[in-house]
């Protein structure tokens, strides 16, 4: 219980008026730079660092941990409302999200993307406290192999997002596997389909491809067709709130949503897309409105957000427990406790809890700062669709290729972003679905590059991965979950022969 | 879907089959090409052979489909629109990569696709796309510290 | 990779503290490239000279520059073609850079720049996880004269100084430096991780990543790469344990190509004086770098040095042909 105590005396520093102002502007800037498309969570949190070493520890922190949120949620905005992911992890909240608020439900789906965060935020905060020494030891005990299989469950989950033809999603997702290889190999050096061009030797951004895809690839195609239909945009139709079915629909998604987002975001390989893409798919499957998903569902953005946002304090495991900082956040975390001299490790909990519960407090109190800033918004944010249409979509562009250009400002890094555009508009045209591409992109190196490491260390013994328990299992899990679909189509041809 | 009846060769179709199998080819040829020795395990070059030998069987696939004329069937599209907005980005491009700065280039392509979209302003656009780079660049260029493409226009803030 | 020169402003800001200050760094500026993104150590160490300069005065003003990308190859080209003469720019390099050129075959070398000094260096160092039976280097010696391919080393991206220090450690001891079972990862998390987890036989990174591990007793460290032991450490060298394996990661300053003998000696005076000034020594003492200062003229000679015996590890390991 020292832990809850501790955590209690945190919460009281956090909640001084003083520092409630820190994390209300931390949340402000936060969200500020956060929404451009290309400058995520970590980014931000770099970006305005400097601004938070004037304070006293405890002030700075808090503006650290409201920076951080607010550039989290920043990003889930922008994918909502103008179907541009302001990183990775919040791709996949464009896919339900963006249709919501072009059906005028952008109230609901910006409204359950923070709520849902904030609750697997504190659950995931009571997940530190109760938690992190025994799930750290899984963690350190993941091994490469059991990566792998994690991907490979990831990699059937990716079926959610096909369409209704599995050769063309199938054809998508190759194309994100073929955009993978793009670069440096990790593990020897190699340069793969860079053909000489030193800018792609570090590989395909997964931003720049999402943007050009999603937001500017869709801009040409609505382009295209105007003289066909004219797309009506209402900001608001119905509720501009949650209504009674919209929580019922939502609340199981963030509870499930966390469970995937805490253990999966404390691996030191975890990431936060991949519980992102669980979460879709086992909403995708559990829903009672299955004929709503790829129109605008609610449990797709309910459920995705609260991953992303429980696997960010999931990171928070190793690099507290063990000073392991396993993402970019984390890195910028530690930079933040530098700031006083501190080089967390394994002895940081037992020698400042003051300042490792601190942190964590702060990183609750910035949470709600960010549900009180945010919910009066929603009605602000979705009045931007009202823009007449010439000027939404302009405003689109001119936005999707300012994030480009401040995090890379290269002519290569720009027609790339103009060639996945073209490429966006003729998947459209062709029918074929988009997000396999960047789920692809973003699985397919992971997955590689640790079954490569497992079987450099078996040296080249495929039975390692049956042989760890972990992968076994979870390997398992994928032959389940690819099969189910078939035994339960089975099972119901059966029953209907009964009746 | 399209009927029994009109069922038939979709060349655009089979043209993407094409490409797919175009791109499986590079691909080979990018690997056949790395010399690379790898002691342990599996080296750099086995992924990209899985991976395109699953796109040249998914250009089959998709020429199978072509073929039968199971591609779905295209609306007639405003060439015009796209022309508008790729030429907005291209603009964008060589301004930035010829020095001439973010807010120039930013106007530009809001006015280009403003006038795709069917406005038929577009000197206003250009104001208000100038405008809008303006306010862009004193926030986050002048307030939140990212540095954004400076021309003969942004030194003078 | 990172966006570029996004933090160069956050710094400036940082280090002079207010807002409007960003505004007017327009006159007489030193331009420091970090031919990497934010964060990372050439960036950390452009970012100290930048604070270190400013703090005494030393320059008007200096700007961080970021450009990322390709192990620092990226950063240089532009380098060589972009500053040619300038005297008021000067770009952070160092060991990787060495490694990075070869492996990426780029087109431009090192010595299209003009070497300045080289000012810091990082220890390397070698761990096992606290259960190994390995307790000393000669035992990892042993373990790898035995049988090569059984050792597993784990450390960072392929190419850099870890990989470069498994190779040359398979061949002190004895063996076939060719078959290091060296297994790259990503991030100093995931590799410390997988060292935990005993998935790896030993460890291998920057001396400063391990030591909180080190001090709450869940790795040992068998041996560290110095030429003598580092004061007031009881971690042997590999050295004193009879195997022949020093090496350092050091960091340097370049300034741009083709500039004249005045703006050299400038240079090279102006980083005489950062290294010799109180702030710098604040600076290295909070981040735990060692002042490796060298000027110019001995520094390029052990850049040849350096560059001969990379070339011929990156050959023995199949990176270059």
């Amino acid at each position: 219980m020292d832990a809850l105590y501790a955590l209690m005396h945190g919460l009281t520093i956090a909640t001084q008026p003083w520092n409630l102002l820190y994390a209300l502007t931390g949340v402000l800037l936060g969200t500020a730079v956060g929404v451009l498309p290309g400058i995520g969570p970590a980014l931000t949190v770099a970006l305005l660092l400097p601004i938070t070493f004037k304070l006293d520890p405890a002030g700075s922190l808090i503006m650290f941990a409201g920076i951080y949120y607010g550039g989290m949620y920043g990003g889930s905005t922008t994918s909502i409302l103008i179907n541009t992911p302001g990183e990775s992890a919040s791709m996949v909240t464009a896919l339900e999200g963006n249709k919501m608020a072009k059906a005028g439900r952008g109230g609901p789906a910006l409204a359950t993307a923070a709520i849902g965060s904030f609750v697997a935020g504190t659950l995931a905060t009571l997940g530190i406290v109760f938690l992190a020494p025994w799930l750290v030891n899984v963690a350190v005990n993941f091994g490469p192999e059991d990566y792998f299989a994690l991907m490979v469950v990831a990699f059937i989950t990716v079926s959610a997002t096909f369409g209704d033809s599995p050769i063309r999603g199938l054809t998508s997702l190759f194309i994100g596997l073929t955009l993978g290889l793009v670069g440096i190999d990790k593990l020897t050096g190699q340069p793969r389909l860079a053909f000489g061009v030193p800018d792609l030797l570090d590989g395909v951004e997964v931003t720049t491809l999402a943007v050009g895809l999603f937001a500017v690839g869709e801009a040409l195609y609505v382009a295209s067709r105007r003289h066909l239909v004219e797309e009506k945009l209402e900001p608001v139709r119905g509720s501009l709130w949650m209504t009674k079915a919209d929580w019922k629909r939502s609340f199981w998604p963030w509870i499930r949503g966390t469970c995937f987002g805490f253990p999966i975001g404390a691996l030191p390989a975890g990431g936060a897309e991949i519980p992102t893409f669980l979460s879709y798919s086992t909403e995708k499957r559990l829903t009672k409105h299955p004929e709503e998903f790829g129109h605008g569902a609610i449990e797709g953005v309910a459920g995705p957000e609260a991953a992303n946002n429980a696997s960010a304090a999931g990171t928070l495991v190793p690099l507290l427990t063990l000073g392991l900082p396993t993402s970019a956040t984390a890195a910028m975390l530690l930079a933040g406790f530098q700031q006083y001299g501190l080089n967390p490790g394994p002895l940081l909990f037992a020698e400042r809890p003051d300042l490792v519960w601190g942190l964590i407090a702060s990183l609750f109190i910035a949470n709600i700062m960010l549900l009180v800033l945010n919910l009066p918004l929603v009605g602000l944010w979705v009045k931007l669709l009202a823009i007449p249409q010439p000027w939404l979509y302009a405003g689109i562009l001119v936005f999707a290729t300012m994030g480009t250009i401040a995090a890379k400002p290269s002519v290569v890094e720009l027609s790339m972003l103009a060639g996945f555009c073209v490429m966006g508009f003729l998947m459209r045209r062709f029918d074929f679905p988009v997000a396999p591409v960047v789920v692809g992109l973003i699985l397919g190196p992971v997955a590689e590059s640790q079954l490569r490491r497992a079987l450099q260390i078996s040296l080249g013994d495929p039975m390692v991965l049956l042989q760890s328990p972990m992968s076994a299992t979870l390997l398992a899990v994928a032959v389940l979950a690819l099969l189910a679909p078939f035994a339960l189509k089975g099972m119901s041809r059966f029953k209907a022969s009964e009746d | 879907m399209a009927t029994a009846e009109t069922r038939k060769p979709d060349i655009a179709g089979m043209v993407i089959a094409g490409l797919l199998l175009l791109i499986a080819l590079v691909m080979f040829w990018d690997a056949s090409a790395m010399q690379g020795a790898t002691t342990y395990g599996m080296g750099p070059k086995a992924m990209p052979f899985v991976i395109g030998t699953g796109m040249a069987v998914l250009a089959i696939g998709n020429f199978v489909l072509a073929w039968r004329g199971d591609y779905p069937e295209r609306e007639s599209f405003d060439p015009k629109a796209i022309a508008l907005i790729l030429g907005g980005l291209a603009a964008l491009i060589a301004i930035i990569g010829l020095g001439g700065g973010f807010i120039p280039a930013t106007a530009v392509l809001f006015a280009a696709t403003a006038t795709a979209f069917g406005r038929r302003a577009i000197h206003i656009d250009l104001a208000i796309g100038a405008v809008l780079g303006f306010a862009v660049f004193l926030l986050f260029d002048k307030l939140l510290t990212l540095s954004l493409p400076a021309g003969p226009i942004e030194r003078l803030f | 990779m990172l966006p570029v020169r996004i933090l160069c402003r956050g710094a400036l800001i940082a280090g002079t503290v207010m807002f409007a200050t960003a505004a007017f760094a327009q006159t007489m500026e030193l331009k420091i490239v970090a031919p990497a993104a934010p964060g990372g150590g050439w960036d950390q160490t452009a970012r100290s000279i930048q604070q270190a300069l400013i703090a005494e005065k030393l320059v008007k003003n200096a700007q961080v520059v970021n450009i990322a990308g390709a192990g620092g190859t990226v950063g240089l080209a532009q380098f060589v073609n972009g500053t040619k003469g300038d005297g008021n720019q000067l770009m952070v390099n160092g060991f990787v850079m060495v490694g990075a050129i070869l492996m990426n075959k780029s087109p431009v070398s090192m010595s299209q720049i003009t070497p300045i000094a080289k000012i810091t260096e990082e220890v390397q160092i070698m761990v096992v996880p606290v259960n190994s039976p390995i307790k000393t280097a000669k035992d990892l010696a042993e373990a790898v004269k035995k049988d090569v391919a059984k050792v597993t080393f784990a450390g960072g991206s392929a190419g850099g100084v870890d990989h470069i220090m498994a190779a040359l450690f398979v061949g002190a001891a004895g063996a076939d430096a060719s078959k290091v079972n060296y297994v790259a990862f990503s991030g100093g998390g995931e590799s410390l991780a997988a060292i935990l987890g005993g998935k790896v036989t030993a460890g291998i990174s920057g001396l400063s990543e391990y030591e909180g591990q080190i001090k709450a007793g869940k790795l040992r460290a068998i041996g560290v790469t110095s030429a003598n032991r580092i004061a007031g450490s009881d971690i042997p060298t590999f050295k004193e344990q009879g195997i022949d394996l020093v090496l350092t990661n050091w960091r340097s300053v370049f300034g741009a190509p083709g500039i004249n003998d005045v703006q050299k000696k400038a240079l090279g005076e102006l980083v005489e004086k950062l290294v010799k000034s109180a702030s710098w020594k604040d600076i290295l003492k909070q981040k735990g770098w060692d002042d490796a200062y060298t000027p110019a003229e001995p520094f390029t000679k052990f850049l040849a040095e350096e560059q001969t015996r990379v070339t011929a590890v990156m050959q023995t390991v199949g990176l270059v042909k």
